[in-house]
């Protein structure tokens, strides 16, 4: 083992290490750019390395981009990576009152210690965690992903039924392009910009970020509150927060390994599972989703335990992981390491110092993350609007495009984007239709997998409800589901005369009005979804046909419920309206310039007029050169950076 | 997008009356692979990369635009630059299978094939424990419970999914095809005795080592790496198929310019090294070059994939 350590301590791959997860950690926070493209970025350039090497080169950078996405998800609102969905959920909220730095730091900290419970379980109990792994049959995914979508309960802000309903318009999403289980072409209404399906990371950004910024320009407050003074790090605040959450860190760190482990479950599953249990034992303040740091302990620390669990299948059988994983396979095929079960009796010094070296890594993140983070954090609270709202504008698209290469991506991006803020203004929250999104092919596959076996062997029932590890899927999600009605419960079992709080005040009727237009556009959705279904072949249509009735009927109760209550969950709109609509319509102005005038113009122009749609504070002449000078110096200085380091094809 | 330069190009090319001969490569080639990094068709393709550098002492570079299982990237290869400095990966049966499930946006004819490189073919793969010792041990089994022989495989309307189909028919057996979403999940699937087989490639008996056993692979002759793995026309089944790969460039390239990029594929699959990389993943050569061979091949192997797709009710 000596040998190992020392070889992974080598001056070569400490240094490497060090690069690797500070370039991880910048990519990650990039939205749009993900751990699987900073690493296959990369792999030219391990050809010339040695195996080891090249090895700990990329673990680095795929564990610290899994870290880096936090930073984007605390101070936007938008995971940096999918992996990072559920640190939005109480990251933003805290840095909106002013503990980004706190949050920050904690995330760092709690992505440390995944990380390490993770590379430790890589180090000692691979072969039988692998085994454990392929237990997991497909009735099991589909059970994951219904388990991942219980949480909707948890996160519909105030609306259980529109959750629902924004779940089901999410699950449709996942159904548009060519069907993964039976080839056949659906929902794309004859268009080839929706062949491909929408992209998982890019509607994420469009959800998540685009609402962020149009909400920015809407008034001249502050993105962010900003501290006094600044604070440091606050690591003895953050230390003692995550020792009062050990119990959440080290059952999330577990969650994130054995998820990590399942070949294709990968970070965001294992983030939302981990985020899910952690806020079903919470007991206490604030609630989870307003701001409680178990949330981010929860999320951060799972996400990164993947990294090492992900390596688990990789190593021991020879299947990815995670989709970074995957792409670490093939370098190191074409390296000529070939893993799977020989690889661990073989090349067992390869694999030993490629483990130190993603603990040391791991390590190196500790201080690494929290200068970025404190750089990152600095930087966004003390960013004039102005300045702001264009670069991470330009984020988002550029960010969009390099994902595949396609302008249509960043069209698709803006307008999901303005479907997401007018739904979340309209009660509809954001987070049930991105976890719709997330997990509605993979439950679709594994319900269609599971459909087919057990129609051949004659018993669904038995495939669907009889396996032991399905059995304890569904009984967790049966538990987390109605956890948050619980109270309620026990008020209808004391028979406790609490006014329940369904007798709120009536709302006006404008408010009735616009909040029957909204569930009625949602009925035609569904309706629109079980037509173009009728064409389709069985196997195409049973799932998007099945959440289709779902939703219409969802819909139907809650326009019942609306005449019953007169009660609306809507969040008012304040600000320009002006500024508002010419934020995603000159936008989406780029994407039809771009082909005309070339990226780096088109870019330097949006980002030039958004300077001008965000600004709301006076500026001096002097200021307002200085101002337009260093928004263009930014974006020409990515736009660089993604077409000669990246090597992403820009128009 | 590389339409600006594909329009400059053509209208540079018109004024300068014949387009003088061009050397290939005249700078760093795009090399697009129409699918997410790390399958089969990238680590294909970053096998090819170092011998191109080393032959051309130019840069290949690898760019992924993944989507509809391809389409995205084929249906916009014909808007790219046709001088040679982008190609595209190819797959079959993908191009031939794919126009005819509905509109994906483009059509078998108008991607300009000038090189398969490689195949890999397909196999009947099972765990080292299973009771099936040989294909005959398999086709009594599914003969005696129609059905009940579950096999995992990559995708619908795939290699993988048609072998299935095709050996069915020719086996005279009705077995059960479940598709997973890539070759990982198929074999995670298999390993974890989910399926009681798998309709795979040669490439996971290559990955996979002793844990599986393959029981036939649809070539010619035996694979080098599995001198023990009888093929299907030794067991009396007329199967010679897989995935084969190749590339593609704009349909705007001239004659010349397809024929410089078939001949450097052609110089790199020559390569004794190159070789031996492909032979030891699992993976077998084809030398198809651009022209009338090209087409001959394209429309014999588009005739068998057409029947099995029909069968399989996957195409109308």
């Amino acid at each position: 083992m000596l040998e190992f350590i020392i070889g992974a301590l080598s001056p070569l791959n400490l240094l490497l290490a060090l690069l690797g997860v500070a370039a991880g950690t910048i990519i990650g926070s990039i939205p749009g750019l993900t751990a699987t493209m900073a690493v296959a970025v990369l792999v030219p350039l391990t050809f010339t390395m040695s195996a080891d090497s090249a090895l700990i080169l990329m673990g680095a950078i795929y564990t610290g981009a899994i870290y880096g996405g936090a930073y984007a998800a605390i101070l936007l609102n938008t995971p940096g990576t999918p992996s990072a969905i559920a640190t939005t959920f109480d990251g933003y909220p805290m840095a909106k009152r002013g503990d980004g730095d706190l949050a920050v730091s904690v995330a760092c900290i709690s992505s440390v210690i995944g990380g390490l419970v993770g590379a430790l379980a890589l180090l000692f109990l691979a072969p039988p965690l692998a085994e454990a792994a392929l237990a997991f049959g497909p009735v099991e995914y589909f059970w994951l992903a219904v388990f991942g979508l219980s949480l909707i309960a948890a996160l519909s802000t105030g609306d259980f039924l529109k959750g629902v309903i924004g779940a089901c318009f999410g699950l449709l999403l996942a159904m548009i392009g060519i069907s993964e289980t039976s080839a056949e072409v659906r929902f794309t209404f004859g268009s080839n910009v929706l062949l491909g399906g929408v992209e998982t990371v890019s509607a994420l950004i469009g959800l998540y970020c685009i609402p962020v910024l149009i909400d920015l320009v809407a008034t001249p407050d502050r993105h962010l509150k900003a501290p006094e003074q600044t604070r440091g790090f606050r690591l003895p605040e953050a230390f003692g927060l995550l020792l009062k959450n050990k119990i959440n860190v080290m059952r999330s760190s577990v969650i994130g390994t054995m998820v990590g482990a399942l070949p294709g479950a990968g970070g965001s599953i294992a983030g939302l599972v981990a985020y899910s249990e952690a806020r079903r034992t919470n007991k206490g303040k604030p609630p989870y989703g307003e701001g409680n740091p178990g949330g981010i302990i929860a999320t951060e620390s799972a996400n990164n335990a993947t990294v090492g669990g992900g390596f688990i299948p990789t190593l021991v059988l020879g299947i990815p992981g995670t989709p970074p994983d995957a792409v670490i396979l093939g370098a190191l095929l074409v390296q000529g390491v070939r893993t799977g079960p020989s690889l661990f009796a073989d090349g067992a010094n390869i694999v030993y110092t490629f483990i130190f070296g993603l603990l040391l890594a791991t390590v190196l993140m500790l201080p690494v993350g929290l200068m970025i983070g404190r750089f990152a954090y600095g930087a966004i609270v003390r960013a004039p609007k102005a300045a702001l709202v264009p670069i991470v504008a330009f984020m988002t698209v550029i960010g969009t495009f390099a994902i595949r290469n396609s302008l249509s991506d960043i069209a698709i991006m803006i307008v999901l984007g303005i479907v997401g803020w007018v739904a979340g203004k309209r009660g509809f929250s954001v987070s049930p239709i991105v976890l719709g999104l997330i997990l509605g092919r993979i439950a679709e596959q594994g319900f269609v997998q599971s459909w087919t076996i057990g129609d051949a062997i004659g018993n669904l029932w038995g495939q669907f409800f009889g396996r032991p590890l399905s059995m304890a899927i569904i009984a967790l999600t049966l538990l987390t589901f109605f956890y948050p009605f619980l109270p309620r419960l026990k008020q209808l079992v004391s028979k406790s005369t609490v006014t329940p709080a369904d007798e709120r005040e009536r709302a006006s009727k404008p408010a009735i009005l616009r909040d029957l237009l909204g569930l009625l556009i949602a009925g035609g959705i569904a309706l629109l979804a079980l037509q173009q279904s009728a064409g389709l072949n069985p196997e195409a249509a049973v799932f998007p046909r099945t959440i289709a009735m779902a939703m219409a009927v969802v819909v139907g109760l809650a326009l019942l419920r609306l005449v019953a209550t007169r009660h609306v969950t809507e969040f008012a709109v304040e600000g320009s309206w002006i500024r508002m609509t010419a934020l995603p319509l000159v936008m989406l102005g780029a994407v039809f310039l771009f082909p005309v005038l070339g990226f780096g113009p088109t870019a330097v122009l949006l980002g030039l007029v958004l300077t001008v749609v965000a600004q709301h504070d006076r500026f001096s002449l002097k200021n307002w050169a200085i101002l337009l000078l260093s928004v263009t110096a930014v974006i020409v200085a990515c736009t660089l950076l993604f077409s000669e380091v990246l090597s992403v094809p820009l128009p | 997008m590389k339409l600006k330069s594909a329009l400059l190009a053509a209208t540079l090319a018109v004024f300068a009356g014949a387009a003088s001969a061009e050397e290939f490569p005249s700078g760093s080639v795009d090399y697009i692979i129409p699918f997410g990094p790390g399958g089969e068709s990238d680590i294909t393709a970053r096998f090819q990369q170092p011998f191109f550098e080393k032959l051309y002492g130019e840069q290949m570079v690898v760019n992924y635009q993944p989507g509809g299982g391809g389409a995205v990237g084929w249906s916009q290869l014909n808007n790219m630059a046709g001088d040679g400095s982008v190609i595209m990966g190819i797959n079959l049966p993908h191009i031939i299978i794919k126009p005819k499930q509905g509109d994906v946006g483009f059509q078998t004819e108008d991607l300009a094939a000038v090189y398969m490189f490689h195949y890999t073919p397909d196999a009947i793969v099972v765990t080292a424990d299973s009771p099936y010792l040989t294909l005959q041990d398999l086709i009594d089994d599914a003969k005696a419970n129609p059905k009940q022989v579950i096999f995992s495989g990559s995708g619908k309307g795939t290699a993988n999914h048609l072998a299935q189909v095709q050996f069915d028919e020719m086996a005279g057996m009705e077995s059960t095809y479940v598709s997973f979403k890539g070759t990982g999940a198929s074999v995670t699937a298999l390993l974890g005795k989910q399926v009681k087989a798998a309709w795979g490639y040669t490439t996971v008996g290559a990955a996979q080592g002793d844990k599986v056993r393959l029981l036939a692979v649809a070539m010619e002759d035996r694979h080098p790496a599995f001198p023990d793995v009888p093929t299907f026309r030794e067991l009396g089944y007329d199967m010679v198929s897989g995935a084969y790969r190749g590339i593609a460039v704009p349909n705007s390239a001239s004659e010349e310019v397809r024929t410089q990029v078939s001949d450097a594929i052609k110089a790199i699959n020559a390569d004794p090294d190159f070789q031996k990389q492909m032979l030891d993943g699992g993976f077998a050569l084809v030398d198809v070059g651009y022209g009338a061979e090209m087409d001959a091949f394209i429309s014999d192997k588009a005739e068998g994939y057409l029947n099995a797709a029909r069968s399989a009710g996957i195409i109308e």
